[in-house]
């Protein structure tokens, strides 16, 4: 960790808050939730005035999806975009949207408030680039590849450019393990906070791809020290057109905030606890 | 050439096709204002000669023939109509016709070229009205409208406040990462800077938004984008790629609309123009007979005319039959120079 220069932890312990329309990221618990992809109007703000309610504090949507196979759905693009906005309007929520092109960072920051670099862009180092120079904050996604020295590099990427509004965002990462889709490495919370300043985040619905592994790993995550969640949220979860099995209903993520909340609620009685003699 | 190709231009043509249907309609029209009768055999005749005459190769002179005397009985109709004529300057989907489009939704837009066109023909009795800009939030007055206010013998009907949202448009299915150029009006390109600079356009200056709009929809030229209305995207059948791409986010235009005629119903507003003595305090006596009367200004502005002397624009609240009002204007009149007031009318902001 030793050529991590902007990213590294400051003496002061000092940690960043990254500010998204006036939302502190990175003070009290930020939960971003919405469809894995915008797939229509209709979908995308019924979704959005549920998380709202449930409290989610950001709306996911994809708009331009990196896909395994050239031929499965890609995103509506511009339109999903433009949708985005919409759904803003409606429920003032901030927006947080990939982008896997170069060419588009300028164009997607015209939408969103958030640009995300996914797991799998997350050594495209010109687009890392880009994404610095846009300004806008960003939400770095750890490589199913990496290690946490190569993802905290790629975060010092982003702020080489002049762009220090970066929030990390754990997913899970390949091993031999073939029970869930990817091991979540909860431990990396842990690393990210001594080694960082920057916010952390955990995504439970990539980390695992297990619906019934959302909820336990929400309230692990956030136990263990993540400052924020990414969850996937659909209105009809079995009508998707990408990651039907991992996203939750509006029902079901409610459930989830309130079981977070109250955990949340908790966390410093624990945290004010000390060691006493026998 | 692939089947998609071919239907591409089918659709380009019927657009070209469409847009002169248009412009043939509203010469029609205009015709109306210039004849006796509606009906007008002799003119009929030629025009379905000419047509059956001009026919060439697929175009069949009875096919030709019979199209344009359906075009004909849709004139004739449309002139039986007889919609309200209002000009513009620009081309359609200008902010003017959008202005136009605000203040009566079934009045015919005719475009012009030139402000002092549409002073004309309104004065001429060609137009019933002429809408035109007069101020901008951020642009300041229209100069060449301003000259023109200062010596028609036009009233001022009507006023219309509206909010200039500019669209960066784009050609349909075009690829908006491809985009490096953006055409427009110099004015709308200034009030879009920061758009421009964070998504490293070119701007191109071009005469007009709308016409901007309307050469994208002609040549499609590869990389372009235009800056213009919403209504210009819908008029040309263009994309929008964003809506309210203005760096300020107050950004309004003050329409006027102009007509032979005074106001029929009470107004709340009045617009005068005169020129003050070219000596000390001349300017300040009459403002004082304003103040007097508790009237409110709402704007006051100098435009150079002859070199050295000025026409004073001012609006006030107030209608014209009230006795304070009256009062005001009479002493004005006798106290500047060729003061006149431009029109009592009511003023709608959208």
């Amino acid at each position: 960790m030793n050529n991590l220069k902007l990213v590294a932890a400051r003496p002061s312990g000092e940690r960043t808050i990254v500010d998204v329309l006036g939302l502190r990221v990175g003070e009290g618990l930020c939960v971003i939730a919405g469809p894995c992809a915008v797939e229509s109007e209709d979908q995308t703000i019924r979704t959005a005035v549920a998380v709202k309610a449930a409290g989610a504090k950001m709306l996911r949507g994809g708009a331009f999806k990196p896909r395994t196979s050239p031929y499965a759905f890609q995103g509506m693009g511009l339109k999903a975009l433009k949708i985005l906005a919409l759904a803003r309007r409606e429920t003032g929520l901030p927006i947080v949207t990939e982008v896997i092109d170069t060419r588009d960072v300028s164009w997607v920051g015209e939408y969103a408030d958030v640009l995300q670099i996914g797991a799998r862009n997350m050594q495209n180092f010109s687009l890392l680039r880009e994404a610095g120079k846009s300004g806008k904050p960003i939400l770095l996604k750890r490589g199913m590849y990496s290690t946490i020295e190569e993802w905290l590099n790629c975060a010092e990427y982003i702020l080489a450019e002049g762009n220090d509004k970066v929030i990390l965002c754990e997913r899970g990462i390949r091993t031999f393990e073939t029970y869930t889709r990817n091991t979540l490495d909860l431990s990396s919370i842990c690393a990210v906070r001594k080694e960082t300043h920057l916010p952390i985040f955990v995504d439970p619905s990539h980390g695992t791809g297990i619906l019934s592994m959302i909820e336990p790993m929400s309230l692990a995550a956030v136990m263990a020290g993540a400052q924020g969640l990414e969850i996937e949220v659909h209105i009809s979860p079995s009508s998707a057109l990408s990651d039907k099995d991992q996203q939750l209903t509006p029902k079901e993520f409610a459930l989830l905030m309130r079981k977070l909340n109250r955990l949340h609620e908790f966390l410093p009685e624990l945290a004010a606890m000390k060691g006493e003699e026998p | 050439m692939t089947l998609e190709e071919l239907r591409k231009d089918i659709d380009t043509i019927d657009a070209h096709i469409l847009s002169l249907l248009g412009s043939r309609m509203e010469k029609a029209l205009l015709t109306r204002r210039l004849k006796a009768d509606i009906r007008d055999s002799d003119r009929e005749a030629f025009v379905l000669t000419h047509i059956a005459n001009a026919s060439r190769g697929l175009v069949k002179p009875a096919f030709s023939r019979e199209l344009f005397e359906r075009v004909i009985v849709e004139s004739k109709a449309m002139q039986t109509e007889n919609p309200v004529v209002a000009g513009f300057q620009g081309e359609h989907g200008a902010f003017s016709e959008m202005a136009i489009r605000a203040w009566d939704g079934k009045a015919a837009a005719i475009p012009c070229r030139e402000f002092e066109d549409v002073f004309e023909a309104v004065e001429s009795g060609l137009f019933d009205v002429g809408v035109v800009p007069v101020e901008n939030t951020l642009g300041g007055v229209v100069g060449a409208v301003a000259s023109a206010l200062a010596y028609t013998s036009l009233h001022v009907v009507a006023a219309i406040d509206l909010p200039v949202e500019h669209c960066l448009i784009s050609p349909p299915g075009a690829d908006h990462r491809e985009i490096r150029t953006v055409y427009s009006h110099p004015q709308a390109l200034a009030q879009c800077r920061r758009f421009i600079e964070r998504n490293r356009l070119r701007p191109e200056a071009y005469y007009d938004t709308a016409g901007a709009a309307r050469m994208l929809q002609e040549n499609a030229p590869a990389g372009a984008a235009a800056i213009a209305s919403r209504l210009a995207a819908e008029i040309y059948d263009l994309d929008i790629i964003k809506e309210g791409i203005q760096d300020a986010s107050i950004n309004r235009t003050r329409f006027f609309i102009l007509a032979r005629e005074k106001a029929r119903d009470e107004g709340d507003k009045c617009s005068v123009v005169f020129r003050a003595e070219d000596k000390a305090g001349a300017l300040f006596k009459v403002l004082e007979l304003f103040a007097k009367k508790e009237l409110n200004l709402t704007r006051i502005e100098s435009v150079p005319d002859k070199p050295g002397d000025y026409a004073i624009f001012m609006d006030f609240e107030g209608s014209a039959g009230d006795d304070p009002v009256k009062a005001a204007l009479d002493a004005a009149a006798s106290l500047a120079r060729d003061f006149r007031l431009l029109g009592c009318y009511r003023e709608r902001k959208i």
